[in-house]
């Protein structure tokens, strides 16, 4: 392992992660559509950046029909996208510069052209014919609900060469494996330990809680999933120690932090629901969205972290909120039909946001400092846009904008070969949003991203420390504290960091807003505000009182002065 | 600090040793009372008009302090008063500011209200739990009218009742039966202390990070002033699905306010309601006298509406003096607070049962001052045009609470039976709160009156056409 990683095994908890489509990256060979030796060429970029783990989305073989989720190979990388050897130095060459990197890994199903499921569909004695779950009827399991209703109706559907009907809790070309089998929870765990060895730091494990099917029951978060999620842990722990396990399981906080187990299931797990609160706290200009969601986050074992994002390749998902919330996002923030998807909305960040900078960097300043590690969606530190009139998810898949030159500088291919085109639009078009345009100019958002996690990467206890809310009168303002754990054998504690306390205030309002805080008990102490490191009036026995302007926040070191 | 209380210090600390207070503090307090917020005499008494009733001192473990009660009637109420005791020379920090807070000296002693002392109101809160809380740290409750309040380290907000009445505070009679029958959108009782028949403090768990529905609210409207849009569902800051929630919450506490001290089914029809319309109908025709135009005229037909009404439906308990103040918006929904009534009214009418709807038109009265509250931050050239706004949004959350208070399973039972009724009780009620209002910006707000008197000729109007 090269020495620029360091050798902290709990590293994803201070860790800042880089979301890449690898496909809309950069294309290196000109053929019209990313690849890893692209992403390669652009670590450097990265690395200035301040990224600590790239996190890709699918690269293994594909008939593509799913953005790579509907995997046809699991040893072999996407023809399109390279081979193992670039995969190889992609890996080698992002350790040097102390970036790891993850991969998606699809555990639930495959494509309905894997080898596996076109023996497993010849009849019923071959000997795949049990990796699939098959059935007579399409009764079985009737209290698993449909996943993509826009265009499932049954989970179930019927293959007429096998006579049966096959079980599918997304698209109907993604067949579910059947962990009950116990060759094909082998062969997955062998997968595992395939993408360990070549390198790769960990997986973002794709729809977790699906892995089995019980009846009476509605197919989500069994006990045997959670069994062999323990399985997969203990393989890494024994075998590959400092690698990460990040679930993605879309429910509730109380209920995903089943996923971490004692410590023993996934390191990581993702935060969904504060996700759409946070837009909703900005709509509505008041705290209690946000608030109400992290107060009902429950605490997480020592080793273990959230994953927090924006946005993501994904709609910006709905399904945690009320049906009232519900209506309410898809009414602010797709005021077109079109851009409303199964459950959520697909847009990106400064669409969702109207194009509004000030939004956008207190967004990303709440990501920054809220509790877990934040994931970054490529394009959005530089502001990009979407085009929701290309199909399905596409709208936010579009190319990276690097340059004003030709197809976004992201291929030389002619821009009729290109797999999307990029976006031209006036307002986000590559002529002006771009990454070049972004290093030219000192106070782009780009500059701003760069700088906030520099800031960040100062102060591990926004990784690493407790989060408690500041009480104010002022709706509009969200005040919280970020401190070192203090708990004896863990934590930041145990790897010898030093107390630390920082303090948050935010303002999720339009319009200028003062506040009072009751910040006796750190009275004596002097806050120094983190980006200028501007000391501001030492904190006294009376309310600290602030003012800040319109979607202003401030990020505070309490210091003794 | 002095928080921390050991075993033995807490088995004293309730106790009260009665005596009088040391010589010359008596002299300073008619002036100090004259200063206080809360306390509803003249500003300067005069030593005749006020005296004390009892004395004594609080035993804490406090070194070099003293904690001085008294119950004093001064112009005809009864206050409880709270004295700090320290030895003279510098003067506290704590102090600062307070001039009004402080008594004075006498010889080497420093006299001052002891709320504004850290240890001392530490100590308090071990007085009024009797031993079972501590706190590391205090901090009063800014801009209240009628108590002291005090938060200990978040987590506790205690209540000292200033002006004392005869028998129980509702506040803690009803709070602590909602609470034990079950309702959680109270701040739950920790302690109270009560003293020969008179509830003295009040200390609940104190709701952190809520807040207020009146600044949700202002928030929301302070938005919708400056939105684009006019129609009010559609702007960010829209409150309406607060505003059903709300509504669901208030349901809740009636009818766990039915559950806790009963339902009269007749005596709304019999007593009280004809009193209400008698009082009503006085009230108007004073204010149709004075303001003329076509109030005059409405009045008999909307009086003779209500009249009208057969049964009027059952009452129950109520808050009394419900309104977006009352409210606070937590992590985990709505609570609401504060169960003492309209302090000008007699402790006698506070507690008397009335219809549910009540509480709704206090409601929805606040909603409207709420719209108008903003509209009066504007520049006067603004107005004009946002009077339709601050409707939109009156009628648009009105709405909602209502739809969410209907949806409360159950909460029909304590309605009257049909919908023509239900909105003739409900307008009655609605009425009679803002006549109140009228006159009570009347005597301390005279630029505000126009709120409650354009609401008195939009309610006569609107019954008029039904």
């Amino acid at each position: 392992m090269s020495a620029a990683l360091g050798d902290d095994p709990r590293w994803y908890q201070r860790a800042v992660f880089y979301e890449i489509l690898v496909r809309g990256f950069y294309d290196s060979n000109n053929d019209g559509s990313g690849d890893l030796r692209g992403i390669t060429a652009k670590l450097d970029y990265l690395q200035w950046l301040g990224i600590d783990c790239l996190w890709l989305l699918p690269f293994y073989q594909s008939p593509l029909r799913d953005g790579g989720y509907d995997i046809s190979d699991f040893w072999t990388v996407l023809p399109e996208y390279g081979d193992l050897a670039d995969a190889v130095e992609l890996v080698e060459e992002s350790h040097k510069r102390g970036i790891r990197i993850i991969a998606d890994l699809v555990m639930n199903h495959t494509s309905d052209q894997h080898p596996w499921f076109v023996q497993s569909r010849e009849g019923r004695t071959n000997p795949k014919a049990d990796w699939y779950v098959w059935s007579d009827d399409d009764t079985r399991y009737a209290d698993a609900r449909v996943i993509f209703v826009d265009t499932e109706k049954s989970n179930w559907t019927f293959d007429a060469k096998r006579g049966q009907f096959y079980w599918h809790r997304f698209f109907a070309h993604q067949p579910d494996l059947n962990y009950d089998n116990p060759e094909v929870a082998e062969t997955m765990l062998d997968v595992l330990r395939y993408w360990l060895d070549i390198g790769l730091d960990g997986f973002r494990l794709d729809a977790v809680p699906y892995l089995f099917e019980r009846e009476g029951t509605n197919g989500e978060n069994l006990p045997e999933t959670h069994n062999y999620l323990k399985r997969l842990r203990k393989e890494v722990d024994d075998l590959y120690p400092g690698k990460v396990l990040l679930a993605e399981a879309n429910q509730w906080p109380e209920d995903v932090v089943e996923y971490f187990g004692d410590d023993d299931e996934c390191q990581m797990c993702f935060h969904f629901p504060v996700m759409p609160r946070m837009f909703m706290a900005l709509r509505r200009q008041q705290r209690h969205p946000i608030t109400e969601i992290l107060s009902r986050t429950p605490d997480i074992p020592d080793g273990c972290q959230w994953g927090i994002f924006l946005r993501n390749h994904d709609e910006l998902t709905l399904e945690m909120v009320t049906d009232e919330e519900r209506d309410y996002m898809w009414a602010e923030y797709a005021k077109e039909p079109r851009m409303k998807r199964n459950m959520g909305i697909g847009r990106r960040l400064m669409p969702l946001v109207d194009n509004d900078r000030r939004v956008a960097e207190l967004l990303h300043a709440l990501l920054f400092s809220f509790p877990g590690s934040p994931i970054l969606y490529y394009g959005d530190e530089i502001g990009m846009g979407d085009n929701i009139y290309l199909g399905d998810r596409d709208g936010v898949r579009t190319p990276m904008q690097w340059s004003p030159d030709r197809n976004a500088g992201f291929s030389r291919a002619d821009f009729a070969q290109l797999y999307l085109p990029a976006i031209m639009d006036p307002v986000y078009g590559y002529q002006s949003v771009n990454v070049e345009a972004g290093l030219r100019n000192p106070s782009s958002q780009l500059h701003w991203t760069k700088r906030m996690l520099e800031v960040r990467k100062q102060h591990p206890v926004f990784g690493t420390g407790t989060f408690d809310v500041v009480s104010t009168d002022n709706p509009s303002v969200l005040a919280y504290m970020r401190s070192t754990r203090t708990v004896v054998g863990g934590g930041a504690a145990s790897r010898g960091e030093a107390p630390d306390t920082v303090f948050c205030v935010c303002n999720l309002s339009r319009f200028a807003q003062p506040a009072e805080l009751p910040l006796q008990r750190w009275e004596g102490k002097v806050p120094i505000e983190l980006l200028g490191r501007t000391p501001f009036p030492r904190i006294g026995e009376l309310p600290y009182f602030v003012t800040l302007a319109p979607y202003g926040f401030y990020w505070f070191e309490l210091t003794d002065g | 600090m002095g928080g921390r209380r050991d075993r033995q210090s807490a088995t004293v600390n309730r106790e009260l040793v009665l005596g009088p207070l040391p010589p010359g503090v008596d002299a300073m307090i008619p002036a100090y009372l004259g200063r206080q917020r809360w306390y509803a005499g003249s500003a300067e008494p005069g030593d005749d008009d006020v005296s004390v009733v009892t004395a004594g001192e609080l035993v804490t473990t406090v070194a070099q302090r003293r904690l001085l009660w008294a119950r004093v009637e001064g112009e005809g109420a009864r206050y409880q008063v709270l004295i700090g005791e320290r030895p003279g020379g510098e003067p506290a920090d704590f102090l600062g500011g307070h001039d009004a807070e402080v008594l004075g000296a006498v010889g080497s002693k420093y006299y001052y209200d002891a709320t504004l002392d850290p240890e001392l109101a530490l100590a308090l809160l071990a007085v009024v739990s009797d031993g079972s809380e501590s706190a590391e740290r205090v901090r009063p409750v800014s801009a209240e009218q009628s108590n002291t309040s005090l938060v200990y380290d978040d987590r506790i907000i205690l209540k000292l009742f200033r002006r004392l009445l005869e028998g129980a505070n509702p506040d803690v009679e009803v709070t602590t039966a909602l609470s034990e029958a079950g309702f959680t959108r109270v701040a739950a009782p920790v302690a109270h202390w009560r003293y020969q028949g008179q509830d003295l403090a009040f200390a609940q768990r104190f709701l952190a990070g809520g807040s207020e529905g009146w600044a949700l609210a202002l928030t929301s409207l302070r938005d919708f002033y400056a939105a684009s849009s006019s129609d009010p569902a559609e702007v960010g800051g829209d409150f309406s699905a607060e505003a059903a929630r709300l509504g669901r919450m208030t349901a809740e506490m009636h009818l766990a306010m039915a559950a806790a001290f009963g339902v009269e089914r007749r005596a709304l029809a019999e007593l009280w309601w004809p009193a209400l319309l008698n009082s009503v109908e006085e009230r108007l025709v004073r204010v149709g006298a004075e303001v003329g135009g076509g109030l005059p005229g409405a009045i008999a037909p909307f009086v003779g509406g209500l009249r009208a009404v057969g049964d009027p439906g059952p009452a129950i308990r109520v808050h009394g003096d419900y309104h977006l103040g009352q409210v606070m918006r937590t992590d985990s929904g709505w609570y609401v607070l504060d169960f003492e009534g309209e302090p000008a009214r007699a402790l006698e009418e506070r507690v008397r049962p009335s219809s549910p709807l009540k509480d709704v038109a206090g409601m929805l009265r606040s909603l409207q001052y709420a719209s108008r509250f903003v509209l009066g931050e504007r520049a006067d050239a603004e107005v004009a045009a946002l009077v339709p706004r601050a409707d939109a949004w009156e009628w648009h959350n009105r709405d909602a609470f209502l739809g969410g208070y209907r949806q409360a399973g159950g909460i029909d039972a304590l309605l009257p039976g049909d919908t023509p009724t239900w909105s003739a009780v409900l307008a009655a009620y609605e009425v009679d709160k803002a006549l109140y209002e009228l006159d009570y910006e009347r005597a301390y707000r005279p630029d505000w009156a126009s709120i409650p008197l354009g609401a008195v000729t939009r309610l006569l109007a609107s019954t008029g056409q039904r």
